[in-house]
């Protein structure tokens, strides 16, 4: 779960507001989508969430713990799949799943067989001996899903996570994330892709120009606005409101 | 050649971090006035060292003239402006030339390669005509007032002035370039990239030690009465390191003389054919050695249940990340060559020249005077200990240690690592690095010098406690002022200012532990204690700060 409340972060002494006043509740079981032009606040928010980045005001909890008040904690109960993809070019995929079990503290038992199913489920147990740096964006993008994923983590917070991945690879991305959530875990992820949040998720907010604008379940966001409405329509609509 | 200057200008615009058009259109100027006021400081910084040169030049000048040998402090300028960037210039090609983000995609554009090689060549000629000012400016001065010299003189000083670093910078381009053409043939490119830097500065000194051994005895009676009666004896002695600067000592100090017009034209001769020669080797293999730098081989093997097990037994976090910072130090080129290899390089450059010249068996070397006293013993101590806590700064490992990890550095943010076990792996790398580097300094001193065991013992213990402030000063250093936005890994080494505070200071603690010791104390076991003493006051002070200000300054720097 996670609990969002009031926060706020600007830039250039207060003159640039990036996230104004958030409050969001996301609850266990759900896929929770992030939805939002460029520049909107996604990143900040999710940055903010994971500890990246601290917030002016408000509180930040996942699963009960203060991301500021309580980092540690806080900070084992997620895994995270960044934007960017292009991280410790210069470790092999295996040393890097290695150094996430170990910060991790994933048992020994647990981390050979997570790492091993992981592997095989995204088609990487053949590129694992290899550099980081050898792989397409795609294969980097799958290994630090899998990283993210090996302490089992109770909330899994991904920014942009289909960017770069094949069809194929997309396709059991989400239904991963779909198993997370029905396992009684919380999932929650950015995206600019409406047709993937309108087909995986169980609710979502949009956020324009640092506040959110709308947050309620798909047919809560149909009902706000005229019948059968494409969400493409209703999205445009909304953001440029605004 | 419409093509180098438009490279030219967009390299200088990069390389530099400098636009006119964005001085004069940015209304927040903030920027460059820090890039400035930190340029004023390490101006001021070096300005005693600049000083103290110019008055040993003046005192060479008043103590040579009698002789009519005053000339020497030209070459002895030119030498050590030649030597300096010799030695600088193997760094920047290597980094510059084949370790730059853009060097791949320049393959992509329709020029060629004396093109391309011409302009990085030219970026960091205007590199080196800066780190040559210092040493070059003085002696060209003070012989030229001092000897009232004509406008003739002045003249051919400042033609000289461009043309030092024409030949040194050539000499260092041509090896580096052949090398790398051979490095990339191979599969392990970034190990054969290090591997090739290595070779290059193994060749670049034993070049220097060649020459150096080739010249005569430096011993002998008849030679030592030449050197003093010919007008321009320590001159040519001093100009056997580079042999061409001789030309442009004699043309400077006979610049009002037909002859020395010739020999000014000699050198520019020289130095010009080297330019030549090493662009000459660019067209034909810059590009050969550039293509396909950037791949990388996947083997795309199965991982083995042995790998597995392996896997399975895991490190403490803290360890795991400590592994995970050795590991990109080791593999990252620009890394290895600029940390890790500054630390190895110090006791291998001081003890190969005394290998190969091998001692005089029939003469004692001076040192083993020196020795048999308690006074030598610590001045000795306090020498080596100087030493190390200078290769400990100019490594840089802590000082680059948040700026290394760039855009990665979000990473360190939401890991579930505490920043003091961060902070602690850190510095734990560096003093690994370091107490080998000082283990090394140690086994070739006692190489060269007959030492005792218990003043190597005093030594070692010293040498351990002295790396900690400095590596922990290196941290406080980044940690206040990182440079995590790059685009390449060389931006996170070459230009930061925090590898250039960390030489600084550690040139500054490593000459004030020695003038102290030298000064005030005298047996090497007071001299020891009193290192251990304030070398482990200094860590501790370092340490609680770096585990308070340190810890917040992490919780506030953005990912």
């Amino acid at each position: 779960m996670i609990e969002i409340c009031k926060v706020s972060k600007s830039y250039n002494k207060g003159k640039v507001k990036a996230v104004d006043e958030v409050s969001l509740t996301v609850h266990d079981g759900e896929i929770f989508g992030f939805l939002g032009p460029n520049g909107a606040g996604k990143t900040t928010l999710i940055k903010m969430i994971t500890g990246i980045l601290n917030a002016d005001q408000g509180s930040i909890k996942i699963n009960g713990r203060d991301i500021r008040g309580n980092p540690l904690e806080a900070k084992m109960q997620f895994g995270f799949v960044p934007d960017d993809p292009n991280i410790f070019s210069r470790l092999t995929g295996i040393e890097y799943l290695n150094f996430m079990a170990d910060i991790y503290r994933v048992s020994s038992i647990t981390r050979v067989q997570r790492i091993k199913e992981l592997l095989e489920r995204f088609e990487m147990s053949l590129a694992a001996a290899d550099l980081i740096q050898s792989y397409s964006h795609g294969m980097k993008q799958k290994i630090i899903v899998i990283g993210a994923l090996l302490h089992n983590p109770p909330v899994w917070i991904l920014d942009e996570p289909m960017t770069g991945l094949d069809p194929r690879s997309s396709f059991d991305l989400k239904e991963m994330m779909r198993e997370h959530a029905d396992a009684g875990k919380t999932v929650f992820f950015s995206t600019h892709v409406l047709e993937v949040a309108e087909k995986l998720c169980d609710r979502l907010a949009i956020i324009n120009k640092g506040r959110v604008i709308f947050c309620g379940s798909l047919q809560e966001i149909r009902a706000h606005a005229q019948a059968n409405q494409s969400l493409e329509n209703l999205f445009l609509e909304l953001t440029e409101n605004e | 050649m419409n093509s180098y200057w438009a490279l030219l200008k967009i390299l200088i615009i990069n390389y530099f971090g400098i636009s006119l058009f964005q001085i004069k259109n940015q209304k927040n100027r903030r920027p460059y006035l820090k890039k400035l006021g930190l340029f004023l400081i390490i101006i001021a910084a070096i300005a005693p060292t600049i000083a103290l040169y110019a008055k040993l030049l003046i005192q060479g000048f008043d103590l040579l003239a009698p002789l009519g040998q005053e000339g020497a402090i030209l070459t002895l300028g030119i030498v050590l402006v030649s030597s300096i960037v010799f030695v600088f210039g193997i760094f920047y090609v290597i980094n510059f030339f084949y370790f730059a983000a853009d060097a791949q995609s320049l393959l992509a554009l329709p020029l060629s390669g004396y093109q391309v090689l011409g302009a990085r060549f030219s970026v960091v000629l205007i590199n080196e005509y800066l780190s040559a000012l210092p040493f070059l400016l003085p002696p060209l001065l003070i012989y030229g007032i001092k000897s009232g010299a004509s406008a003739l003189y002045w003249l051919y000083a400042a033609v000289g002035f461009l043309l030092v670093p024409l030949l040194p910078l050539s000499l260092a381009t041509i090896p580096t370039v052949l090398i790398m053409r051979f490095a990339n043939l191979s599969r392990r490119k970034d190990l054969l990239k290090i591997l090739g830097g290595l070779l290059v500065i193994a060749l670049a000194v034993g070049y220097q030690l060649l020459f150096q051994k080739s010249g005569p005895n430096a011993m002998d009676p008849a030679f030592l009465q030449d050197l003093l009666t010919d007008r321009s004896g320590l001159m040519n002695l001093m100009s056997r390191v580079f042999p061409s600067t001789r030309y442009l000592g004699l043309a400077l100090i006979n610049a009002d003389q037909l002859g020395g017009l010739v020999n000014l034209l000699q050198f520019a001769g020289l130095s010009l054919l080297a330019v030549a020669l090493a662009w000459l080797t660019g067209e034909k293999l810059y590009f050969k050695g550039l293509v396909g730098s950037s791949e990388t081989t996947a083997k795309r093997k199965m991982l083995s249940e042995a790998d597995y097990r392996r896997l399975g037994k895991g490190l403490p976090p803290v360890l795991s990340y400590w592994a995970k910072e050795m590991r990109l130090l080791f593999r990252t080129p620009t890394y290895f060559i600029n940390s890790v290899m500054t630390n190895l390089l110090v006791p291998i450059l001081l003890t190969i020249p005394f290998f190969i010249q091998g001692r005089n068996q029939t003469t004692a070397m001076p040192w083993e005077k020196l020795l048999s006293a308690a006074s030598g013993q610590t001045i000795l101590m306090a020498a080596i200990i100087g030493i190390i806590v200078f290769m400990t700064g100019s490594n840089a490992i802590t000082a680059t240690s948040i700026s290394r990890e760039g855009r990665e550095f979000f990473i360190s943010k939401y890991i579930p690592l505490s920043y003091r076990k961060q902070i602690l792996a850190k510095l734990l790398s560096a003093y690994l690095l370091g107490v080998s580097g000082a283990v090394l300094l140690v086994i070739a001193v006692r190489v060269l010098m007959p030492l005792d065991n218990s003043l190597i013992a005093m030594l070692l213990g010293v040498s351990m406690v002295a790396i900690t402030p400095v590596i922990e000063a290196g941290l406080i250093i980044d940690l206040y002022n990182p440079k995590l936005n790059w685009e390449n890994e060389q931006q996170a080494f070459k230009q930061n200012f925090n590898v250039v505070f960390s030489m600084l200071l550690a040139i500054l603690l490593g000459g004030a532990i020695i003038y102290i010791v030298i000064r005030f104390i005298h047996t090497p076991v007071s001299a020891a204690l009193f290192m251990l003493l304030g070398f482990g006051l200094a860590a501790s002070l370092l340490y609680y700060f770096l585990m308070t200000w340190g810890v917040k300054r992490c919780q506030e720097l953005a990912g």
